[in-house]
């Protein structure tokens, strides 16, 4: 017999009578490696159900919200790395967007689409590292090996063009901070002929799998409304059947211009996030693709980067659709050259708080397996 | 911004928020999630040995091809190891076959540093009259390799690149000074035609000569 969800909710036993249990509490983590980071998660077990999960954060804790207020807004993008690295030209984005629009800053067509393709590269390779992890989490090694084996072919496009690898800093308010790399264009299109087969492999490998199927079929569901009223965001949020994404809905860059569905989930477990993220790295591969080859001309710093940029007094919000939500950037600005005020509306921190929702009834098995869907980033929850 | 109440967003269907402006998007609406078959006894093992199977597949195409084995044997490939030409490593000043710079000691770096980590220090007695650098203070320690000193430099002076394997057992080693001399630029340097003339303008500054000059922190 497959078990079902059922089955895995169990009732506490009655107190008193022959199989009587005790609840009790128990650390997972700050350093546990399916946590992905220091995140703390004391459970309130009994025997192998989790009856409460409740996070505990600040283990990685650095202040950058005050920090901010210390730093230009050009220099404030380079901690926006720092929040969610996995999407760091994501954040760099939301950033730049939110001066932008503050300052009043007119784009070309060239940092557009540029900006745009890079994000989408970024969404892929912070999929395929997450691919990885989930099988890791789950007990199989081979898949972690196979993600960052492809993801380091995008690696390598990013350091060419940025020189970095993993902190960019690379979409300023006003431009990009170097322009292409000659030989990007060619890099990105050897990439995708190389990755589309991969990604059926992918399939192949973990997704076809029948234990893999069996540990994310009906576990952790998360229902549309528990998802809103939790305020999950991006794969999260879909995967539960709510069709929000802010490149569709409020489009930014030249997300209007391109064609690309957003996938959806119908149930909301696990497996429906499995699924929409690995949807959304084939969508991404073809926006990339009806970008690509027709980058218009253009320059690619609009503001030069000795000009400290100065925001007139005001409330300004921005916000992007990174890999793993929406990242909110609000401004309180006083008219000088540096914020006031930076407060982080990060998509992390609102996905793992659905775990509280999600988790108790299931075993602690189970709790890894959800914890790997969610797709944490611990740098972006505590920030 | 559009205010969406939480019913808004639960019920509002893509496609009719999405702006339909421009004919290039081919909009089919949201896709649904394909979900994993489970039918009869029988028919669940067979296609879960089925999957084993094919997953096991992958595996071994991999073990039996060797030339895609992708593994890098870090220590052992250094001559052969080429960082790309953007890559951040170690900032540097570009000096010319004369050993001269092009930095007047604008500051524009110090500036935009976000967290102090260079520090420009004038010369006491400039031998032109106009201001001359003299220390070029680089914390390697507290840089995060942002870029930003490099782009915003006018002349060009600064570089990011070098080698990577920068681990030392002392961290005052990680302290820089970047400039190989005191004094003024090439450009005023080459104007003058008697070799004699030009040294005495310069002093030579060695990568850990002087007491370096440290901003304890925050913003000038």
């Amino acid at each position: 017999m497959v078990s079902t969800l059922e089955d895995r909710v169990r009732p506490p036993a009655a107190a008193g009578g022959p199989l009587s249990t005790q609840e009790f509490f128990i650390n997972m983590g700050p350093q546990h490696p399916s946590t992905h980071g220091v995140l703390r998660l004391v459970l309130k077990l009994d025997g192998e159900t989790v009856r409460e999960v409740i996070p505990v954060l600040g283990y990685i804790h650095r202040g950058i919200e005050k920090i901010g207020e210390h730093q230009t807004y050009r220099q404030f993008v380079h901690l926006s790395d720092r929040l969610d690295y996995l999407s760091a030209l994501m954040n760099n984005w939301a950033v730049s967007l939110t001066v932008e629009k503050a300052a009043k800053i007119e784009l070309n067509d060239r940092i557009q689409v540029i900006r745009t393709i890079m994000a989408e590269l970024q969404r892929i390779q912070s999929h395929q590292l997450w691919w990885g992890v989930l099988g890791m989490d789950l007990g199989a090694f081979t898949p972690f090996l196979y993600g960052f084996r492809d993801r380091e072919v995008l690696t390598d496009v990013f350091e060419e063009t940025m020189g970095a690898r993993l902190t960019m800093n690379y979409i300023q308010p006003g431009g990009l901070m170097q322009d292409i790399h000659p030989n990007f264009v060619e890099r990105v299109k050897s990439f995708l002929k190389y990755f589309k087969p991969k990604l059926a492999e992918y399939e192949e490998l973990l997704g076809g799998n029948v234990i893999l199927q069996e540990r994310l079929r009906k576990v952790g569901r998360l229902e549309a409304k528990t998802a809103v009223s939790m305020g999950a965001t991006g794969p999260v949020l879909r995967a539960s059947g709510v069709a929000h994404d802010l490149r569709k809905k409020e489009p930014y860059g030249v997300y209007s211009k391109v064609a690309f569905d957003v996938p959806v989930g119908t149930m909301g477990d696990c497996w429906d996030r499995y699924w929409v993220r690995i949807e959304e790295m084939r969508q991404s591969m073809r926006i990339v693709e009806q970008l690509i080859d027709n980058i218009p001309a253009g320059k690619h710093l609009l503001v030069k980067p000795a000009i400290v940029i100065k925001v007139p007094q005001g409330l300004y919000y921005g916000q992007v659709e990174t890999a793993r939500g929406i990242l909110g950037i609000f401004v309180v600005a006083d008219g000088t050259g540096y914020p006031y005020r930076i407060h982080l509306r990060t998509p992390n921190f609102n996905n793992l708080w659905s775990i509280t929702a999600i988790a108790p009834g299931l075993r602690v098995a189970d709790l890894v397996a959800i914890l790997s869907s969610l797709d944490i980033v611990v740098p972006d929850i505590d920030r | 911004m559009n205010k969406m109440s939480q019913e808004d967003i639960l019920t509002a269907p893509l496609a009719e928020t999405a702006p339909s402006s421009s004919p290039a998007v081919g909009m089919t609406g949201p896709l649904a999630a394909p979900r994993p078959e489970r039918r009869g006894f029988w028919w669940n093992i067979l296609s879960g040995l089925r999957s084993l199977l094919k997953g096991m597949g992958v595996t071994f195409r991999y073990f039996s091809r060797p030339s895609t084995v992708v593994t890098q044997q870090y220590p052992e490939n250094r001559a052969t190891l080429k960082l790309f030409d953007r890559s951040r490593t170690l900032l540097g000043m570009i000096h010319d076959e004369n050993g001269f710079h092009k930095c007047t000691a604008c500051h524009f770096c110090e500036k935009a540093c976000p967290n102090a980590s260079i520090t420009v220090a004038e010369r006491p007695k400039p031998a032109t009259g106009k201001p001359e650098l003299d220390y070029f203070t680089w914390r390697m320690d507290s840089c995060t390799y942002c870029n930003a000193c490099v782009i915003v430099c006018p002349f060009s002076v600064l570089t990011m690149s070098g080698t990577f394997e920068n681990s030392v057992f002392d961290s005052r080693l990680l302290i820089y000074n970047l400039t190989r001399y005191a004094g003024p630029t090439s450009q005023v340097l080459m104007k003058i035609a008697d070799p004699e003339e030009r040294k005495r303008m310069i002093e030579t500054r060695g990568v850990f000569s002087g007491v370096p000059l440290l901003r304890k922190g925050g913003r000038k």
